[in-house]
C-alpha cells in the first residue's frame, strides 16, 4: 500500500538517503540496544520488555507524505531507529533515563518528557523521550521509555483508531481521559505499594536479626529472611557428626506448610519450637541413622526431625506423623509405611516416655 | 548390580537390579551417566527390582537430579521398596525426588 502513495521530489529524495542509510540503521539499533540492555543488567534493573526496531521503508512513506517538507535532510528524522524500554513501576523510568543519559549523547532539544505535557485537567498518553546519540557518533535514534500500564494505555489508544482522523465527539473523549487517569493512578498506586513492600522487608529483616522474631508473622518472605540466619546448622550439624556425613543443601521453603500446619505464626515460635526440640530431634535422628553407613544427610534432615518430634509430644501419634509426612512427601499410602517407621524408633526415645504418661 | 537402560514412551528408564552398595557405586554410576545428559525427555528410575541404596548411590541419583533440574528436566522414582523408601526418608531426601 505504501508503494501507491506518490512522493514529491523532496521526499523522494530523503527515502533515496535513507534506503543508502538503512544498513547503518540496522547495525545502529543492534549496537544501542546491546549498550543500554548491558547497562540495565549491570545495575540490577529488570525491565519487562526491551524492544527495538528500524522504522520500516513503508512506515517512512506515509511519515514523509504527511510531513516531508518538514525535514531538511534524513538526518532530521530522529526515530529511524527506535528502542522501547517498558518498565514495571513508574520510578523506574526515571532510572533507565538516567542510565541512558549515562551511556548515549542525548540531544536535549528534541527530547520530550510526556509525562510533563499534559494539561492539569488532562490525561493520557504518558512516556519519556530521547533522543540519543551513540557516544562515538552516528545517526540519532530515538528511546522510548514508560511503564507497562503506560505502554497499555498507548496500545488500546492506538487500537481504538483515538488520534485517528475520525473527529472523536467530546463524551468519548472524556471517557479515555478518565480511563487514562485511573491508569496514572493505579502505576502511581504499585509504585507506592512496593515502596511499602520494601520498607516493610527491611523492617522485618531487622526484626530478624535483632531477634525480636515475636514481632515477625511467618510468610514466605520472612522465613527466607530467617533461613538465612541458618537456624538449623547447629542441629543438623550434630546429626551430620554421627556419621560423619556430607550435608547436601536443598531449599528448606517446602517446609514452610508444615510449620504453618503445625501452628506455628511467628518466627518466635519457629525459634522456640527449635529451642525445644532439638535434643529430642536429635536423639530420634541418631537412632534412625547410627545403626546405619549413611553418610549424606539433606539440609532439610534436623526440619524434619524436629518437625516428627514436635507432632509426637503433641500426641499427634501415627496419624500425626502420616499427615505429617503427607505434607513433606505429598500424600501417598507409603507414608503409612514411613510413619510406622517413625513410630517404631520413637518409641525407644526418652520424650516419649512422657508423652505416654501424660496419656 | 545390573543398570539397564531404554527409551520408552519419550522417557528415558532406568531400570536397576540388586543392591546399590558402596562396592557397587563405581560401576552403577559409569552405567547410568547416559542419564546426566538426558535434554528434553524425563528420567525414570525403576527401582522395582533395587534391594538396596547406600550413600553412595544416593549421591549418583542426586547427580542425576542436579544434572536434570539445571535442564528443566524431571526425574522420577519408581517402584521402590520399604526399605529403600526409609533411606530416602531418614537422610531427609524424599521430598527431594518425585515417587511414582
Amino acid at each position: 500500500m505504501g508503494n501507491q502513495i506518490k512522493l514529491d521530489s523532496h521526499g523522494e529524495m530523503l527515502l533515496g538517503q535513507y534506503r543508502k542509510l538503512q544498513p547503518t540503521l540496522e547495525d545502529l539499533a543492534k549496537e544501542s540496544y546491546d549498550i543500554l540492555r548491558h547497562a540495565l543488567r549491570e545495575q540490577g534493573i529488570y525491565v519487562t520488555a526491551m524492544e527495538y526496531r528500524v522504522k520500516t521503508e513503508k512506515s517512512l512513506i506515509g511519515k514523509l507524505e504527511l510531513k516531508g517538507a518538514k525535514y531538511k535532510s534524513v538526518d532530521d528524522i530522529t526515530d529511524l531507529v527506535g528502542i522501547r524500554v517498558i518498565t514495571f513501576y513508574n520510578d523506574e523510568v526515571d532510572k533507565v533515563a538516567a542510565i541512558a543519559k549515562r551511556v548515549f549523547d542525548i540531544d536535549w532539544k528534541e527530547s520530550v518528557d510526556k509525562r510533563k505535557l499534559h494539561q492539569l485537567d488532562s490525561f493520557g498518553y504518558n512516556s519519556l523521550h530521547y533522543i540519543c546519540r551513540l557516544k562515538t557518533g552516528g545517526p540519532r535514534f530515538e528511546l522510548q521509555m514508560r511503564t507497562a500500564l503506560q505502554h497499555v494505555w498507548s496500545t488500546i489508544e492506538h487500537d481504538t483508531g483515538y488520534k485517528g482522523d475520525v473527529k472523536i465527539p467530546r463524551e468519548y473523549k472524556r471517557q479515555f481521559s478518565r480511563l487514562a487517569g485511573m491508569m496514572e493512578l493505579i502505576d502511581d498506586e504499585f509504585s507506592r505499594l512496593r515502596i511499602l513492600l520494601t520498607d516493610y522487608r527491611r523492617q522485618t529483616l531487622a526484626l530478624v536479626k535483632s531477634g525480636k522474631l515475636d514481632d515477625v508473622p511467618l510468610s514466605a518472605e520472612t522465613f527466607r529472611s530467617y533461613l538465612e540466619l541458618q537456624p538449623f546448622d547447629r542441629l543438623n550439624r550434630r546429626i551430620a557428626a554421627v556419621n560423619q556425613a556430607e550435608i547436601f543443601a536443598v531449599s528448606m521453603m517446602s517446609y514452610l506448610p508444615v510449620l504453618e500446619s503445625l501452628g506455628m505464626e511467628t518466627l518466635g515460635d519457629v525459634q522456640r519450637f527449635i529451642d525445644e526440640n532439638s535434643d529430642d530431634a536429635y536423639q530420634l535422628a541418631i537412632s534412625q541413622l547410627a545403626i546405619t553407613d549413611l553418610d549424606i544427610l539433606s539440609s532439610n534432615s534436623a526440619l524434619q526431625y524436629l518437625c516428627l518430634v514436635y507432632v509426637l509430644k503433641h500426641n499427634g501419634g501415627r496419624e500425626g506423623l502420616k499427615s505429617l509426612f503427607d505434607i513433606i512427601n505429598g500424600e501417598s499410602d507409603a507414608n503409612e509405611m514411613l510413619a510406622d517407621l517413625m513410630m517404631e524408633q520413637a518409641k525407644t526415645q526418652s520424650f516419649m516416655q512422657y508423652v505416654i504418661q501424660q496419656k | 548390580m545390573n543398570v539397564r537402560i531404554e527409551e520408552i514412551d519419550g522417557n528415558m528408564v532406568a531400570f536397576l537390579e540388586g543392591n546399590l552398595d558402596t562396592a557397587a557405586a563405581p560401576e552403577t554410576e559409569k552405567a547410568m551417566n547416559p542419564l546426566n545428559d538426558v535434554e528434553g525427555k524425563d528420567i525414570i528410575i525403576d527401582c522395582t527390582a533395587l534391594d538396596y541404596i547406600s550413600s553412595a548411590g544416593l549421591r549418583i541419583f542426586l547427580g542425576i537430579l542436579q544434572d536434570a533440574e539445571e535442564k528443566e528436566g524431571h526425574v522420577y522414582i519408581r517402584g521402590i521398596n520399604d526399605k529403600v523408601r526409609a533411606i530416602f526418608a531418614i537422610t531427609g531426601f524424599s521430598n527431594i525426588f518425585e515417587f511414582i
